[in-house]
């Protein structure tokens, strides 16, 4: 898998990056490097293997409907926030 | 591990710890001390063993706390630019549990910034150094946890490991560092890096105080789905059968360490345990697998990070996307990056079969390898790192090698398999060693217990 | 050219669950004030974990037998991603690759019926209010549990689209588990529209109009687009695939994205959510517990009350409940069930009062008793009508029907003897002797005089057919 700048402009919008042309050289080069590396599995037959995404054999593991007090309020929490505006977190105009 | 009691009192401990912390301020340990808190609550605990009140198991215990758990002493950054001015309002599950039975934080730790590296060189306040040379990296990506702990500042540390993140660098420090088995700690207000391979875990100086620091942290907890019942206390089996693997004996460990693990094999040989060789093929491609199912995972845990709701925000643009691409180009560092592309690339349309999904298949047949292993053997002894403690700058603008440094660690994460590294001597250099004690899943008190014997034995 | 429209429909249903999907705080924000429902989970602090409610799975069992659908044993979650201030977390916690709800039917009144592909459960988004220079985030609405309904292509006319998306409605509140509100947005409608020449094989592209929260808008929206792409195509020209909005003002669909070029949002199996095994035991117990559905109304009162009636009705789950309630105390009552259908009917349409009027129903036992009044002559269809209304008010609700009626004294007088005795005295009276004359004489028409001077010496209680019987005796 040979990595173009292509696909690392297309990377850097999917990640919400703005690189410079510099920065794209180097993660060309890594990035080309690091998948290079993984592509070792290309030699493992997986072939009716079932996938694991999870290391667990819990199931439904699940919660009452009741309202419980947290741990925080929405004082607290927008007040972690730059700018707010009755009662909201105020952000540039959404286009 | 020493308790407050009627002869220490708390505040004692917690002034020694912390001017300890000053004296080894060059090693850039600590991204914030908790002076004032840590010493109003040590007040509090020499109040009540004044008046007779019960006080808990760690009462007045100075430790050190991993910079991406949140509590509100502090900020909470992850050692990562984006965290900058973030405090949280909530605490960590594991936080409350250690303070509610007395122990105190005395400062956050430095680490590579999201947890991502093997050296904590990809830290936004800049690298600690090894405990034991000074021109060395502490290991990654809780380094300062190590660090700290192994300077003797705390009686002990908490750590993450999502692929060797507490077992390398305590190889690497020369002390205890247990990666219990995935889901035996909550994970609730722990910054997360991978979710399904994230472990919180413990740097201590013997096993005993891992011991009880399991005892007290692990457990269920409502607000972390994932977390196990409450099997620590109950499950424990002893090891006579102590497994090799032979895919980790080659050339590309560092002769030291393979001296450490056949040393440690004679010694247990002469106690009578046995040793079995195994074959565990699979292990070969560990690594590949980790590094596309965990920047996946990364990629989607770093989506919050956007400069809107909390932590850093590049200098206001009236343009969202802008204020977006800016806040996240600036606010992670270059490894940050690596694995948020990578994650993109591998669960981009076109690119998930090929990668994300194989991975995952991979990792079942990790995880059935490590369930073989362990009907011929009770535990594994392997090397944690292919080599001591490596140079400063050495790796960090390689990233391949940066990950080979993960070789022998990352399969017990993938599997959710238990890891403890203990203490193996030191290199000529005086460098310390460390082996990686590996058990089936639940087995954590087993391991612990299995050190202790291994301890009184080279005693 | 004629062109033959395909409609699928995808509907977001937003769950009545007291809390969220993924957190323990209120999860009905109506009137409530910004962020005021809103956890650290929610707000997507680092480090924070969804904590899945049982409610809402259970929902999606009740939801999905409503519409005849599988429900899936395993299902699990996965993660969406795209960047928006309304996505706290960056991503969206949805059923991407295993769905909690399989394929079923949805059978419209009309007879036509409109497969279901699956259904999912998914958290909403939070709320953006847009200003001249900013917008402002609410993340009340953040993870409010939501089922995506994803339909068939079965649908080819903008009145079925329109009575697909009410039955859906219907369903849903039937099975309990919305509270259905359009106005304030529990359901919202995206509609694929595509056209092709009458006959041809293959479908043409589609446009889908998206977040469209009225069935009238629905059914505006398919039209409009049928004769938008019919105008294209009727000028050689090509539909292009594209997400349009709707503006229920202008009447008009409008492209909402400049650039349409299909979004990757890199979906991920959620790491931190154990998958759901429901077991049949469960699936079964639960759905046991569904209601009767508006189709098994049709088909019980079908031929009692009449189709348009009844459609009416049907959009009022307890309405029918009560119905039905009067049904089983007089099984296959052909007269009872269709007066009290049309009083409530004549009720409903006088739109303003609907809602207040269903508030607080008559008992079946007082509507009961009020048929057989209406029946037995005892009272006229206007004094029933009024009794019906009164039955509503707050000072007579819990009084029977006889007691209403004596109250306003509109019962009919319907004891002959009486009756005579007053006739008696109104054919004493000397005006009314030219009258009893004409009619010996043969004139028809002076009977009603005689009736109304009854009727008024009666204080209108009299039952006029009575009295016209008794005067025709007397004055035979």
């Amino acid at each position: 898998m040979n990595v173009d700048v292509d696909t690392i402009n297309h990377l850097a919008e999917l990640s919400n990056f703005s690189i410079s042309e510099k920065e794209c050289e180097s993660l060309k080069k890594d990035l080309g490097e690091i998948l290079k590396y993984v592509s070792l599995l290309d030699e493992v037959d997986v072939d009716g293997v079932e996938p694991t995404y999870q290391v667990f054999e819990m199931e439904n593991v699940w919660r009452e409907d009741a309202i419980l007090p947290q741990e925080a309020n929405r004082g607290q929490l927008l007040a972690l926030s730059k700018e707010q505006k009755d009662n909201q977190v105020k952000v540039p105009k959404v286009l | 591990m020493k308790v407050a009691n009627k002869t220490v009192s708390a505040v004692r401990l917690v002034q020694d710890a912390l001017k300890k912390a000053h004296e080894f301020s060059d090693y850039n340990i600590f991204t914030f001390l908790n002076e004032e808190g840590a010493l109003k609550k040590a007040r509090e605990i020499d109040k009540k063993i004044a008046r007779g009140e019960k006080v808990g198991r760690l009462a007045g215990v100075p430790y050190a706390l991993k910079d991406n758990f949140l509590t509100p002493e502090g900020e909470t950054t992850a050692s990562a630019h984006i965290l900058q001015g973030f405090s949280s309002p909530v605490t960590a599950t594991a936080v409350k549990k250690l303070e509610d039975e007395g122990a105190i934080m005395i400062g956050r730790t430095n680490m590579d910034a999201f947890a991502h590296g093997s050296s904590t060189e990809n830290s936004y306040f800049g690298p600690t150094l090894n405990s034991h040379d000074k021109t060395r990296v502490a290991g990654g990506s809780s380094g300062g946890s190590a660090v700290a702990v192994a300077l003797d500042i705390v009686e002990f540390a908490t750590g993450t490991d999502t692929g060797g993140s507490i077992r390398q660098p305590a190889s690497f420090n020369g002390i205890y560092g247990l990666k219990p088995t995935y889901g035996c700690i909550s994970r609730y207000g722990v910054v997360a890096m991978a979710s399904s391979t994230d472990c919180v875990g413990f740097f201590t100086k013997d096993p005993d105080d891992m011991d009880l620091l399991m005892s007290i942290a692990s457990g269920k907890d409502s607000k972390d789905l994932t977390t196990l019942d409450d099997y620590y206390n109950t499950e424990t089996t002893s090891g006579r059968t102590i497994g090799v693997v032979k895919e980790f004996d080659n050339d590309s460990v560092a002769p030291e360490i393979r001296k450490a693990l056949e040393e440690k094999c004679e010694l247990l040989k002469s106690k009578g345990f046995e040793i079995v060789e195994l074959e565990m093929p699979a292990l070969k491609y560990a690594l590949s697998a980790y590094y596309i199912i965990v920047p996946a995972e990364i990629t989607s845990n770093l989506s919050r990070y956007d400069g809107i709701r909390y932590g850093f925000r590049s200098d206001d643009s009236n343009d969202l996307n802008k204020l977006y691409a800016k806040t996240r180009d600036d606010g992670f560092m270059p490894e940050n990056k690596r694995r948020i592309m990578i994650g993109n690339f591998v669960l981009s349309s076109g690119f998930y079969d090929a990668y994300f999904l194989k991975a995952a298949k991979v990792r079942t047949l990790i995880v059935k390898e490590y369930e073989d292993a362990f009907k011929k053997c009770d535990f594994l002894l392997t090397p944690v790192a292919p080599n001591p403690a490596f140079k400063l700058g050495e790796k960090v603008n390689d990233p391949v090698a940066m990950y080979l440094e993960d070789m022998m660690s990352v399969s017990l994460n993938l599997a959710g398999v238990p890891g403890l590294t203990i203490p193996a001597g030191k290199t000529k250099d005086g460098l310390p060693l460390g082996l990686q004690l590996i058990g089936p899943r639940r087995s954590d008190k087993a391991l612990i217990e299995f050190s202790k014997n291994l301890r009184e034995v080279e005693e | 050219m004629k062109y033959y429209p395909t409609i699928g429909i995808e509907c977001h249903v937003q769950l009545s669950t007291k809390t969220k999907l993924f957190s323990e705080v209120d999860n009905d924000a109506r009137g409530k004030e910004p962020n005021s429902c809103v956890s650290p989970v929610d707000y997507a602090l680092p480090g924070m974990l969804p904590r899945l409610n049982k409610e809402a799975v259970r929902f999606c069992i009740l939801a999905g037998r409503a519409m005849n659908c599988e429900i899936n044993a395993f299902s699990r979650f996965d993660r969406k991603h795209y960047f928006y201030p309304d996505s706290p977390k960056g991503y969206q916690i949805t059923q991407f690759y295993q769905p909690i709800i399989g394929a079923g039917h949805v059978d419209l009144p009309s007879g036509v019926s409109v497969r279901i592909n699956h259904a999912h459960l998914e958290g909403d988004a939070g709320k953006l209010t847009h200003f001249d220079t900013y917008s402002l985030v609410d993340f009340n609405r953040v993870d409010t549990p939501l089922i995506e309904i994803v339909s068939e292509p079965d649908i080819h006319s903008a009145k079925d689209a329109h009575d697909y998306c009410k039955e859906l409605w219907r369903l849903m509140r039937y099975a309990g588990v919305t509270y259905g509100d359009l106005y304030n947005g529990n359901m919202r409608f995206d509609v694929n529209v595509s056209i092709a020449p009458e006959g041809s094989k293959e479908l043409g592209t589609r446009a889908e109009v998206k977040n469209l929260n009225s069935f009238r808008s629905v059914e505006r929206a398919v039209e409009y687009e049928i004769s938008r792409q019919s105008k294209i195509l009727d000028k050689g020209g090509k539909v292009i695939q594209e997400t349009l909005g709707w503006n229920d003002a202008t009447g008009v669909t409008t492209g909402q994205r400049s650039k349409e070029e299909a979004k990757d949002y890199r979906y991920m199996p959620e790491p931190d959510l154990p998958p759901i095994h429901l077991s049949d035991e469960y699936i079964k117990s639960e759905s046991e517990k569904l209601p009767m559905m508006p189709a098994d109304y049709r088909e019980k009162f079908g031929k009692v009350i009449k189709e348009d009636i009844l459609e009416i009705l049907l959009d009022y789950p307890a309405l029918m409940q009560k119905l039905d309630e009067m049904a089983c105390d007089k099984a296959a009552d052909t007269v009872a069930l269709p007066l009290i259908a049309n009083l409530f009917a004549s009720v409903l349409l006088a739109e303003e009062k609907s809602a207040e009027y269903l508030n607080d129903l008559p008992s079946a036992k007082q509507l009961s008793e009020l048929a057989e009044m209406n029946e037995k002559k005892e009272l006229s269809s206007t004094a029933t009508k009024e009794v019906f209304l009164k039955m509503f008010d707050p000072q007579m609700k819990n009084k029977d029907a006889r007691t209403i009626a004596k109250e306003l004294g509109v019962v009919q007088e319907n004891d002959l003897g009486a009756l005579e005795a007053i006739v008696d005295a109104v054919l004493k009276k000397p005006e009314t002797l030219k009258a009893q004359e004409d009619f010996k004489a043969g004139s028809e028409k002076v009977l009603g005089f005689l009736v109304g001077q009854v009727m008024k010496e009666s204080k209108g209680k009299a039952n006029p057919s009575a009295v016209q019987d008794i005067l025709r005796k007397k004055l035979a």
